[in-house]
């Protein structure tokens, strides 16, 4: 147990440590992004006749908010707020502090990139097992060209695709939004019901988009595995099927976790594209409003929201590995 | 009494080329009780028909013709799904080459025999754990540690007995042992043949050893079949054929033995190379193109075994050796 702590312990420094430079770079390129909105506002008033002075301080009640100083000193200020978990406030919607509104776009990013992630990892891994122990056979051959297809269409094409035949074509599923604006918001089975008639298509996006991923993966781990000495020894036992069945299982997805882990922190990318096409007002769309608009904090904000989540991700899979797989364990004591 | 009686086996591997023989019509019996060794070198088909003795030949092989008796069991090349699994690991034991890892690496070791008598229907666990630590123990290992171990925190060594105690934990009385020494350093590979023979007396097994060592054969076996191009060209008990080997292939084999004293050249090694599936001749003797007692009949006709007293072997020109002996006598 104590191993396990202090590995966990190890795991927050070196996360902590990889936040804070990222908040530094991102701090620094964001600021150098040509474009300020509230120079452009202060040299619209001004051009339109008003006094300096007073143009400034119409900007700074504008947007509530006006950087003062040096870039050292902004950088200072920025890092003892982050400290205070104080993002600062969103120059898009005046007045609201940064956490609030990552908060709010990250519950229409976070629930359908795992409910997506999770179906596909799966259906994959289940119909990758399948693809390994018929791959001479022609199940095994639809599921292997399959999934590489599937690997092959990028996410932006495949929600393209889907919004046009189930959108447009069928129209038989919502493609804006996250609800029907018509039906009053609360816990009743209509807003419940349009809410997730609304996530299908990003979650089907999501999950296709990493399925064929997926099944490719399983399927190669499971022939690697099978062709293991330990269950042709299991055989020669006289091992039962399913107990043979679940040794292969069990060692074949190991290293799949890695890649769930990786890939989780990825998907907050992809979901960049696919609430774009789906006007999902998720992290993605909030990215894409923000450095349209030059929103320093809340571009800052999102950049180490992803990369909190990535570190996140892979802290979990590490620590899971050490549960599920004894070689790890066993180094850690030998390290300890 | 036979514990074990091969007739006429033959296993061929599906390739390009067509269905190629690895096992050519090979008869061996083992008596109940006795050590057998088969020594062949690689290729030889010797692991092939260990395999067979459980009816476990892999895709693309298949056992063609011939069949495997084993006491109480009957035909093993007809038993197929259920029955075939139970036969496995309960009546025949069978133990892996060392350098193979033989154990799941996510489970300890006592959780994989639990497997194993959940596998086969064991009613008393506890008894079958108490079984194994005495196994374990009789070897020279901590049984309980062992137990509670994971394979890569065991040597070689140790997962080797592992083996053998996994093979013999369910009271196999016909045990099957491939390469059971290789890649272990020579203590340990000592220790292994001594537990091996020890084991095999006190439990009056009926053992088979496949090797290409023909030290570990001589260490351990009572008989000794040498395999070649998948026939079986020479057997009988061991001291006889080490101090008198009759086929050419078993004297050339002996001859590039080096010895600890005397001359490193006094070893010769066997001209030429083994044959593959591809290249071991269709007709006459799999051995001719290396023989140097090679005539005309070798290009054509396949040697029949023929017995010289306890020996059996598949040779033309020893045949024709005893033949004018007889003559002369």
């Amino acid at each position: 147990m104590t191993a396990f702590l202090r590995r966990l312990a190890g795991h927050v420094a070196r996360g902590l440590a990889m936040i804070f430079v990222v908040a530094t770079i991102s701090f620094f390129i964001v600021r150098n992004i040509p474009g300020d909105p509230m120079l452009a506002l202060y040299e619209k008033l001004v051009t339109s006749g008003m006094d300096p002075a007073a143009a400034s301080q119409a900007v700074r009640v504008a947007y509530g908010f006006y950087p003062s100083g040096s870039l050292w000193e902004q950088y200072v200020d920025y890092m003892g707020g982050l400290l205070r978990l104080d993002l600062g406030t969103s120059v898009t919607n005046p007045g609201a502090p940064v956490t609030g509104v990552l908060a709010e776009a990250s519950k229409w990013t976070v629930l359908p990139v795992l409910a997506g992630t999770l179906l596909s990892f799966l259906v994959g891994v289940i119909m990758g097992v399948y693809a390994a122990v018929r791959r001479s056979g022609r199940l095994g051959d639809i599921l292997a060209i399959s999934g590489s297809l599937l690997h092959g269409v990028p996410q932006y094409v495949l929600a393209l695709l889907l919004g046009a035949i189930f959108g447009t074509t069928l129209a038989i599923l919502p493609t804006d939004g996250t609800a029907d604006i018509l039906i009053e918001p609360g816990f009743t089975p209509e807003y419940i019901g349009t809410l997730i008639e609304h996530a299908t298509l990003p979650v089907l996006t999501y999950a296709l988009a990493s399925y064929g991923g997926w099944i490719l993966a399983m399927k190669s781990s499971v022939v690697t595995v099978l062709g293991d000495d330990f269950i042709l020894a299991a055989e020669l036992r006289g091992m039962k099927r399913s107990i043979v069945f679940r040794y292969i299982a069990r060692n074949a997805i190991l290293p799949l976790f890695t890649i769930l882990a990786i890939s989780m922190g990825l998907l907050f990318a992809g979901a960049v594209f696919i609430e774009r096409i789906f006007n999902y007002p998720g992290l993605g769309l909030m990215l894409i409003e923000s450095v349209t608009n030059r929103d320093y904090a809340l571009m800052g904000g999102a950049f180490l929201l992803i990369t909190g989540a990535t570190i996140v991700a892979n802290i979990a899979a590490d620590l899971l590995y050490t549960v599920i797989d004894p070689r790890v364990r066993s180094g850690e004591e030998a390290a300890a | 009494m036979t514990a074990v009686r091969i007739d006429g086996l033959t296993v061929v591997y599906k390739t390009p080329l067509g269905e190629l023989p690895a096992v050519r019509d090979v008869s061996l019996e083992l008596p109940a009780g006795s050590i057998t060794g088969i020594v062949g070198e690689s290729g030889s088909g010797k692991s092939t028909l260990a395999l067979s003795l459980l009816n476990a030949v892999q895709p693309p092989g298949r056992i063609a013709a011939g069949s495997v008796e084993i006491g109480g069991l009957g035909d093993i090349v007809g038993l197929k799904g259920e029955r075939l699994r139970q036969a496995r690991g309960a009546k025949i034991g069978y133990v892996f080459q060392a350098a193979q890892n033989s154990l799941n690496p996510l489970k300890t070791v006592g959780k994989q025999l639990l497997d194993l008598g959940r596998s086969h229907g064991v009613a008393d666990l506890r008894a079958l754990v108490r079984e194994a630590r005495e196994l374990l123990g009789r070897m020279g290992m901590d049984g309980a540690r062992v137990l509670d171990s994971y394979q890569h925190e065991l040597s070689g060594g140790m997962r080797q007995r592992v083996g053998i105690m996994l093979a013999l934990v369910l009271n196999a009385h016909v045990v099957v042992l491939d390469e059971p020494t290789t890649a272990l350093d020579m203590i340990t590979q000592a220790t292994i043949l001594k537990i091996i023979r020890e084991i095999h007396a006190e439990r009056g097994l009926t053992t088979l050893v496949i090797t290409h060592d023909i030290g570990v054969v001589a260490e351990v076996a009572d008989r000794l079949a040498v395999m070649y191009g998948g026939r079986l060209v020479e057997q009988g008990p061991t001291r006889e054929v080490l101090a008198s080997p009759r086929h050419p292939y078993t004297r050339g084999l002996i001859r590039a033995i080096p010895r600890l004293t005397g001359d490193i050249g006094l070893a010769q090694a066997l001209p030429g190379r083994p044959p593959t599936l591809a290249t071991v001749p269709r007709e006459g003797c799999v051995f001719r193109e290396r023989c140097p007692l090679r005539m005309e009949v070798c290009e054509s006709v396949d040697p029949p075994s023929a017995a010289y007293g306890e020996r059996l072997v598949a040779c033309h020109a020893t045949a024709m050796a005893g033949a004018t002996r007889e003559e002369t006598a």
